[in-house]
């Protein structure tokens, strides 16, 4: 470990000591320990972080935040109408468990008809909606890196593991009962979002890359032999069909 | 959930997450709606947490997610993020020169900090959270958390160094001794 990495590693560590117990900082802080010029660097990084905190832990709260978020709390729990008492919560739960019984034995039977207008549209929701999700785990990163290359061209296969991606802990969402895998991206300072299922036994799979755009968010569809895939970018076609 | 817990939860974590939702939000005004709306959010979907441990890492993350949900995308601010890294790193702020600021010139420099940078630097100086767990409030790798401290330490030292540079020179007004004569 050189300097700089130990210094990348110490700017985590809390002012106090609080993390002197985590390994993670102990060849950082071992390091430390040997050279006298870290050892100064590090004395000045905590003397600074513990001036700022001080700082910002000393910022006033405006009067009468408490009472109010008080008087909203009370607002929310106190009144119950007759709907929200727990007898007829029991009951609507009851008739609620029968109708999504109902419900689930028809999406089941459905979801092996997948509709891909459904699913260009719930993704394209998705991406305009949500935020840009960090990678977990081992094979999301090995993936997000792969594709932040420069040269990588999406539409050539790509070493892809639906499963391990899963148990790593990957943003799923569920669509008319398929999953589909997210993973968001960046290529040359542009942000994008893929979406990534097994391939559905859907005679409608388009033959060629099919390009929508709903509120400003464009999305490109395309299928591989194993997976079906979607891209989803506010940067617009043609950033899509560069990256293809 | 009983008032008397509601009052002494609100108690214990409130002005760490107003000054929270102050390091996010665009003014003092916002930042209360954000507190409010995190209590809010509590009140009606609290009870639902069974570890009462995680109450605190809870709140935080309801706060940060009313934040990005009421914000609109793409609206972070990138100024600084265009600033080389070693640019960042060359600016100097001795301990002491902190420590002689204002509290509310340190907390306007945090506000200009990066978002995406702010939010765990907020959690770690005012909450002194582990970056572990601020991966977990902020729900992003541990290794991005390690990144984004770097990052955004760096640039809270340059936003405050070129603050106090600021604030010790002395601006000495020009006197033009012929504007004194009386006219007319």
């Amino acid at each position: 470990m050189d300097n700089q990495e130990a210094k990348f590693i110490l700017k985590a560590y809390r002012p106090g000591g609080a993390d002197a117990g985590n390994a993670v900082f102990c060849a950082a802080l071992a390091q430390a320990q040997r050279d006298p010029d870290l050892h100064a660097w590090f004395d000045r990084e905590q003397a600074r972080d513990k001036a700022v905190a001080a700082k910002l832990k000393a910022v006033p709260i405006p009067a009468g935040l408490r009472e109010s978020i008080l008087a909203g709390g009370k607002m929310s729990t106190a009144r119950r109408s007759w709907w929200q008492q727990p007898a007829w919560l029991a009951l609507a739960a009851s008739v609620a468990i029968l109708v999504s019984a109902a419900v689930t034995w028809q999406s089941r039977a459905r979801a092996a008809r997948l509709d891909l207008n459904q699913l260009t549209a719930q993704i394209l929701d998705d991406a305009a909606h949500g935020e840009r999700h960090g990678s977990h785990g081992q094979s999301a990163n090995q993936l997000v890196a792969y594709l932040s290359q420069p040269t990588t061209k999406l539409a050539l296969p790509f070493p892809l593991d639906l499963g391990r991606l899963k148990s790593d802990g990957c943003r799923t969402l569920n669509v008319a009962g398929h999953e589909v895998m997210e993973v968001c991206f960046e290529r040359n300072g542009s942000e994008f979002h893929l979406y990534v299922m097994a391939r559905p036994s859907s005679r409608d799979l388009p033959n060629g890359p099919q390009f929508t755009a709903q509120n400003g968010i464009h999305s490109v569809m395309w299928s591989g032999d194993h997976h079906l895939y979607v891209m989803a970018s506010e940067k617009g076609e043609t950033a899509l069909r560069a990256l293809l | 959930m009983s008032d008397d817990t509601f009052s002494q939860l609100v108690d214990q974590y409130y002005p760490s997450l107003y000054r929270f939702a102050l390091s996010l939000a665009r003014s003092e005004a916002d930042a209360c709606d954000l507190a409010q709306q995190t209590f809010y959010v509590w009140a009606k979907k609290g009870h639902a947490l069974r570890e009462a441990a995680k109450v605190k890492s809870w709140l935080f993350t309801t706060l940060y997610r009313e934040f990005l949900r009421g914000r609109r995308r793409g609206e972070r601010m990138t100024a600084l993020d265009a600033l080389p890294e070693n640019q960042l790193e060359e600016a100097t702020l001795e301990p002491e020169t902190v420590v002689s600021m204002d509290g509310g010139v340190v907390m306007a420099a945090l506000r200009e900090v990066d978002e995406i940078y702010r939010a765990p630097l907020t959690l770690f100086y005012l909450e002194d959270l582990s970056y572990l767990e601020i991966a977990e409030a902020l729900d992003v790798p541990a290794g991005t958390v390690m990144s984004r401290l770097s990052r955004g330490k760096a640039q809270l030292r340059a936003l405050l160094a070129s603050r106090s540079i600021t604030s010790s020179s002395t601006v000495v007004p020009f006197q033009n001794p012929n504007n004194k004569a009386s006219h007319g």
